[in-house]
């Protein structure tokens, strides 16, 4: 249980945890409104059962999975319908990624807003924010296998989406 | 060497144990392919994180900001449920006096709760505040707060969960406001705007009035009985129209002629 000590410095640890709150939200959501609507919804969720939140756990994980349940909640009430496109939209255009010339200007924030919603979680929640594999399964409630096939996928699409056209993929300069 | 490129990629995210790693490395300097391999992997990962490094330094909204910091309720008060906050209540001189605080009623006319004397208490709402002890009177906060500055009546933001009925001028001058909560059947109140804040002066227990033909209909919400009472007792003249509202909005709701 929280004493008023230690709950007034796990505001400050959640203030200073904010940029990277946003960035994860808006990975989430691919929309920086969105992103921020969430983020509130879920930072007031957040601080309703900060006493569940045990100080030997990750407070960013904790954070991360608050997140994404409001957001989970979001697209339910809006009936699934981002859901159903991400799916979609990122399925065509990761099969066609690897033969489109214009993919070699992508930066990587689109490509990552091209993978669908499971790929783009796991890689925004080990690359991005660098969560150990434990972890960023927990987050999003999964078996560690899972996360790591999710993350393999989303990798293989990423690189097929930046990399230069073939032939030139192991050129550094 | 015929390693599964996920153990590559573990292997770039610093995931293997000591033997696997020693396993992976000999692989590499054996077969230029899986060195070459792991080293994609690197790269990649390098990338993104300084691709997205630069999220980082963006500045945080206010709002965000605000939500972390300010509604902690003061200094040695503690966020309840309303269960918690029943029995915490219970041993407090005001509950021996006339005020009958009963959230959970038999009859509708218990349903009301109006007056509200000292004592902490907190409404929670799909895990958010939206009704907090404020010294010696209830006021909303949270997503009830945002809805009643910001909605128009009958207008429901998507992630909103309140619907505001109607607007009105009260007797006393202050603008009013009726609400509902989303997916709480029938629980919502009336607040009236006091300075920087709403005041909640009725409201009804959810699940108290039940689609049992028990409540008035008006053209966007259903309101119980009560709330039609008190905003009876409140108003002076007619409820807003949408232009009355747009124009109560630009104003911050504060009280015209003050």
């Amino acid at each position: 249980m929280n004493t008023n000590g230690t709950a007034e410095n796990v505001h400050e640890q959640i203030v200073a945890l904010l940029p990277r709150l946003r960035r994860f939200a808006r990975n989430l959501t691919r929309n920086p409104h969105d992103a921020d609507d969430v983020l509130q919804i879920a930072l007031e969720r957040a601080l309703l059962k900060l006493d569940q939140w045990h100080r030997d756990a990750r407070l960013d994980s904790w954070m991360f999975k608050i997140v994404r349940n409001a957001w989970i909640d979001e697209l339910r009430s809006r009936g699934r319908r981002d859901l159903i496109f991400t799916g979609a939209e990122a399925g065509d255009h990761v099969g066609d990624a690897s033969l489109d010339r214009e993919v070699e200007l992508m930066s990587v924030q689109s490509a990552m807003g091209r993978l669908p919603e499971e790929q783009r979680t796991a890689v925004s929640l080990v690359l991005v924010e660098g969560l150990p594999y434990k972890e960023a399964a927990e987050v999003l409630g999964i078996p560690i296998g899972t996360l790591t096939s999710r993350l393999a996928r989303g990798r293989d699409a990423l690189q097929a989406m930046l990399a230069p056209p073939q032939g030139t993929a192991h050129e550094h300069p | 060497m015929n390693i599964p490129d996920e153990t590559l990629m573990a292997y770039a995210d610093g995931e293997l144990d000591s033997a696997a790693r020693t396993e992976v490395e000999a692989a590499m300097h054996d077969d230029p392919q899986v060195a070459q391999r792991v080293a994609q992997h690197r790269e990649l990962r390098a990338r993104l994180q300084q691709e997205f490094a630069v999220e980082l330094t963006e500045v945080v909204p206010e709002r965000l900001l605000a939500a972390v910091r300010t509604p902690i309720p003061a200094a040695g008060s503690k966020i309840v449920d309303l269960e918690e906050a029943r029995s915490a209540m219970a041993p407090r001189s005001w509950r021996t006096r006339s005020y009958k605080l009963s959230w959970l009623p038999v009859s509708m006319a218990a349903s009301i709760l109006v007056g509200v004397g000292a004592g902490f208490l907190v409404w929670r709402h799909s895990d958010s505040i939206i009704i907090q002890n404020a010294g010696d009177r209830l006021v909303a906060s949270g997503s009830l707060a945002r809805g009643l500055s910001n909605q128009l009546a009958g207008d429901r933001a998507p992630a909103s969960a309140v619907e505001i009925g109607f607007s009105f001028v009260a007797k006393s001058g202050d603008y009013c406001r009726t609400f509902t909560i989303a997916d709480a059947a029938g629980s919502g109140g009336v607040a009236c705007r006091r300075g920087e804040r709403w005041e909640i002066r009725v409201l009804t227990q959810p699940g108290s009035v039940g689609a049992r033909g028990s409540e008035y209909r008006t053209a966007s919400s259903t309101l119980s009985p009560a709330i039609v009472t008190a905003v009876e007792e409140l108003i002076s003249g007619e409820p807003l129209d949408r232009t009355g509202e747009i124009a109560a909005r630009k104003r911050a709701w504060q009280a015209a002629g003050r």
